[in-house]
């Protein structure tokens, strides 16, 4: 009997925009469980074709969009896609990754990766219907926005079960903080200037039909390993509140420890009760929906029923409404349309919301005046001008031209020391909440290899661990000490990163695997869990640390890319605010600053734990020859770019 | 007089049972979510692999937001079997329910057309039609749907969810009314637009157009 099909489809399909050439080629198992998946398949693919010369709008750079391994079966919540590229934000590794169903379609179209290079001359998308690809003109698209797009390629394929990908104006018009979002605004490859490489390459759009089955290989043990998923997050005091009010809830986590970040992250206090989730929940959410396969359903989109902004459907998550409040806005009303404007004209709501507090910080210290804002009062709190600058980004028009280019290019072209007012790591806006007051978070930001990023590292493990288990698994108890801890934080960071990429490679949300109330829990569900899916899902006998090392194996690519691009441990830092500054406010992180001598002794401790040199934040050969990548150590050797 | 099962909105064997969309406005959570799980799960069940193409149950995404599941309503008087030209949609040997015999089906898709809810599904591989079968009395989708709005239901239970159902919607557009909450216009237009839509249907219902 011929083995099973796993859940893999099989090949891989790459498509030349300049030549129009289309190119099928078989994906190799080894390789498949070697790099897994998602990411693991995009970092290796770009670190090999993507060389340190390429520019990220040449049309030599590649869109390389990967599903997880395991999207497109049933297990929960898999349903993640990544899409990858050398970034214009920070010209280093970047990626997205994105909810939706066109992912699944890829994969049930037949194709496990689409790579796409080169650069039409003309407006063009691409239609993907099983083996038939081709390239069709997109005229008629052009300067539609995502949902608008998504909406008139179905009804102009008259298939109302294809999924899309597809850039807004904002896409198109290259802005640095545009991304290419899935299935109208189910979700976004929003960091890291995805859509506007996309725009460079003039694709508007990827639509997808796919009708062949996805594999499975041993469905009764699939089938108990779902029940026992089940039976974790039933206990998981982490999952009711994550059902109820989505992902809003992390209001409160905010709320306990001070750090708003709000107005330019300057402070921690802030008048969020008009923002409270409940709020959220009972005057505007539609329902508690869900992302493909998901059983916490923290998905919500919302409806604004009377006043200014009446009618408008959007979906929203936690990071509008921090981003708003870095801009000094409270509104909710002004959140949910804040929202739809970077869904609709496809942008980072992160990049846009820290690149507009820069702006208005600039305008409040004098080095923006009337003159170069168009007339624009650009006074923090105001909504009105939060939604006139975000579609004067969008357009590039005026004053939006120069902050299309995203904080740190905009403070460069401003000048005049507006540089440390740019909220940036490696050039990408940064996320979360504010790190002053916990070291690991503060460093974490810094060592993620796409620029600032809490959900490359998901630092939120030392609230959860105990001092017993920090012990056992990271050498001291003191990494379970948020305020105070120091020894121990560099391994836990180290750990925590390969552990969520695990995540990534398997298309798994890091919601519904890498977020728990009790360490126990998330062990269970991101490490045993995920490997025990995989295995039954392909037929695979892959231990636990096999799975660990994959995760570990894609960080160390992304890193190698990092260093090859010339960047070392000097790019790993975060914003001089941050040891400059006290976080004005009360609470825990009330006052505080990040410790310099602090950050720098867990830094050194993560580089040690990870096999990188400490001096120079290189990886070293022996390191990358224990991942089994012996080409990328040579290749970094050649270049002298080996720790 | 025998209890209906909470659970399966069950009351009798040997009745009509068919899977329901059942979620109720006072239980704000309890409302498809849009994941898809059941159609996944239908189709592992019935195919031994995933594809939502095979799934006997589908999902609709409306618009953004609202989601609503369509089953295979099991007709008394079935317009797929009245619509075949093989008769090869034949009852099944132990449900009070009809089911395709995939020797006898040729692929002419002539019980697609005519199934009023959209639910006959064609497999585009084998070229064969496909209906819900209640994977012999235990639907996957039902197992599985993590919000629990799909419900196995008999005749008379699905009778009175539908009751429930409806005089939720007017208490709720009732108490909208009734007092100026928060959000009042919101929770009112939803329920509202459902409202008409279960009078038209009900009315073309009973007119026999459906």
């Amino acid at each position: 009997m011929a083995k099973k099909k796993g859940s893999y489809a099989g090949k891989i399909l790459r498509v030349d925009l300049s030549s129009g050439k289309i190119e099928k080629q078989d994906l190799d198992l080894d390789f498949a469980h070697k790099y897994i998946g998602g990411r693991g398949f995009g970092s290796r693919f770009l670190y090999d074709e993507v060389q340190p010369e390429v520019a990220p709008f040449d049309p030599a750079n590649r869109l390389i969009l990967t599903p997880g391994a395991l999207f497109g079966t049933a297990v929960p919540a898999a349903s993640r896609t990544t899409a990858t590229s050398k970034s214009p934000t920070t010209g280093m590794f970047g990626d997205g990754h994105s909810s939706g169903h066109w992912g699944a379609l890829l994969k049930s179209a037949g194709y496990d990766m689409l790579i796409i290079q080169g650069a039409a001359e003309k407006p063009v998308y691409l239609w993907i219907d099983n083996d038939k690809v081709e390239i069709r003109d997109a005229a008629k698209f052009w300067g539609k926005t995502t949902m608008e797009t998504d909406q008139a390629l179905k009804e102009k394929l008259e298939d109302w079960d294809i999924g899309t990908i597809s850039i807004g104006p904002a896409g198109e018009k290259k802005v640095r903080l545009a991304g290419i979002f899935s299935d109208g605004i189910m979700g976004a490859f929003a960091r890291t200037g995805l859509g506007a490489v996309m725009g460079s390459k003039n694709l508007k759009a990827v639509a997808t039909r796919g009708t062949r089955d996805i594999g499975i290989v041993d469905v009764p043990a699939f089938k108990k390993a779902y029940q026992d998923y089940l039976k974790v997050i039933s206990v998981d005091p982490y999952v009711p509140p994550a059902t109820k009010y989505g992902t809003c809830r992390f209001m409160y986590h905010r709320v306990k420890f001070g750090i708003h970040g709000a107005k330019n992250w300057r402070l921690g206090d802030f008048d969020w009760k008009p923002l409270d989730p409940e709020v959220f929940r009972s005057d505007y959410q539609i329902k508690a929906s869900a992302c493909p396969m998901c059983p916490v359903r923290c998905r919500r989109e919302y409806r604004i029923p009377t006043g200014k902004y009446a009618g408008t459907v959007t979906k929203l998550e936690w990071e509008t409404i921090a981003r708003c409040m870095t801009c000094g806005v409270n509104d909710p009303e002004a959140v949910i349309y804040f929202s739809h404007l970077c869904n609709q004209y496809g942008m980072d709501v992160e990049g846009i919301g820290d690149t507009i507090a820069f702006a208005m910080e600039c305008y409040e210290k004098g080095l923006l005046t009337d003159k170069e804002t168009d007339g624009i009062k650009l006074h923090f709190g105001n909504p009105e001008v939060l939604m006139e600058v975000t579609r004067k980004i969008a357009f590039r028009e005026g004053l939006g031209d120069l902050l299309a280019e995203g904080s740190l290019r905009a403070a460069k072209a401003i000048g005049k020391g507006a540089e440390k007012f740019a909220m940036q790591v490696k050039g990408s806006e940064m996320s979360a909440g504010d790190p002053r007051g916990m070291p690991v978070r503060a460093v974490s930001y810094a060592t993620s290899t796409r620029g600032s990023d809490h959900l490359r590292s998901n630092p939120y493990v030392e609230e959860l661990i105990t001092p017993e288990e920090a012990l056992q698994f990271f050498g001291s108890a003191e990494a379970a000490d948020i305020f105070q801890g120091l020894k121990g934080k560099g391994r836990l960071l180290a750990w925590s990163e390969n552990f969520v990429t695990i995540g990534d490679l398997l298309g798994l949300c890091k919601f519904a695997y890498y977020r728990s109330a009790a360490f126990s829990y998330l062990r269970q569900k991101g490490l045993d869990l995920a490997t025990r899916f995989y295995n039954v899902c392909n037929g695979t006998d892959l231990t636990e640390e096999e799975m660990f090392q994959a995760g570990e194996r894609a960080f160390n690519i992304e890193k190698a890319f990092n260093a090859r691009e010339g960047a070392g441990r000097e790019k790993d830092i975060i914003p001089e605010r941050f040891f400059k500054e006290g976080l004005a406010g009360g609470g825990p992180s009330g006052g505080a600053v990040v410790d310099r001598e602090k950050f720098d002794l867990i830094l050194d401790e993560y580089y040690e734990s990870r096999g990188w040199n400490e001096k120079t934040g290189l990886p070293k050969k022996q390191t990358l020859k224990k991942l089994g990548l012996q080409d990328i150590a040579e290749d970094l050797a050649k270049r002298n770019r080996l720790g | 007089m025998p209890k209906t099962n909470e659970r399966t909105g069950t009351r009798r064997k040997g009745m009509k049972r068919r899977v329901l969309y059942l979620s109720l406005p006072d239980q704000a959570d309890r409302i498809c979510s849009g994941c898809e799980t059941c159609q996944m799960m239908c189709s592992l069940k019935n195919t031994g692999a995933f594809n939502p193409k095979k799934s006997r149950v589908k999902v609709l995404p409306l618009s953004v937001g609202i989601t609503i599941p369509i089953t295979c309503q099991q007709c008394e008087d079935p317009w797929c079997q009245r619509a075949c030209p093989e008769k090869a949609i034949v009852k099944h040997k132990t449900q009070n329910i009809v089911v395709v015999d995939a020797k006898k089906c040729t692929g002419c898709m002539a019980c697609v057309g005519a199934c009023p809810f959209g639910i006959m599904v064609y497999d585009p591989e084998k070229k064969k039609a496909m209906k819900c079968d209640l994977c012999g009395g235990e639907p996957a989708c039902v197992q599985y749907c993590p919000s629990k709005v799909l419900i196995l239901a008999d005749n008379r239970g699905s009778a009175e969810i539908r009751r429930r159902r409806f005089a939720a919607l007017l208490a709720n557009e009732d108490a909208s009314a009734r007092h100026n909450i928060a959000g009042a216009e919101q929770i009112k237009i939803l329920p509202a637009t459902l409202t008409q839509l279960a009078v038209s249907a009900a009315k073309q219902l009973a007119e026999g157009r459906v």
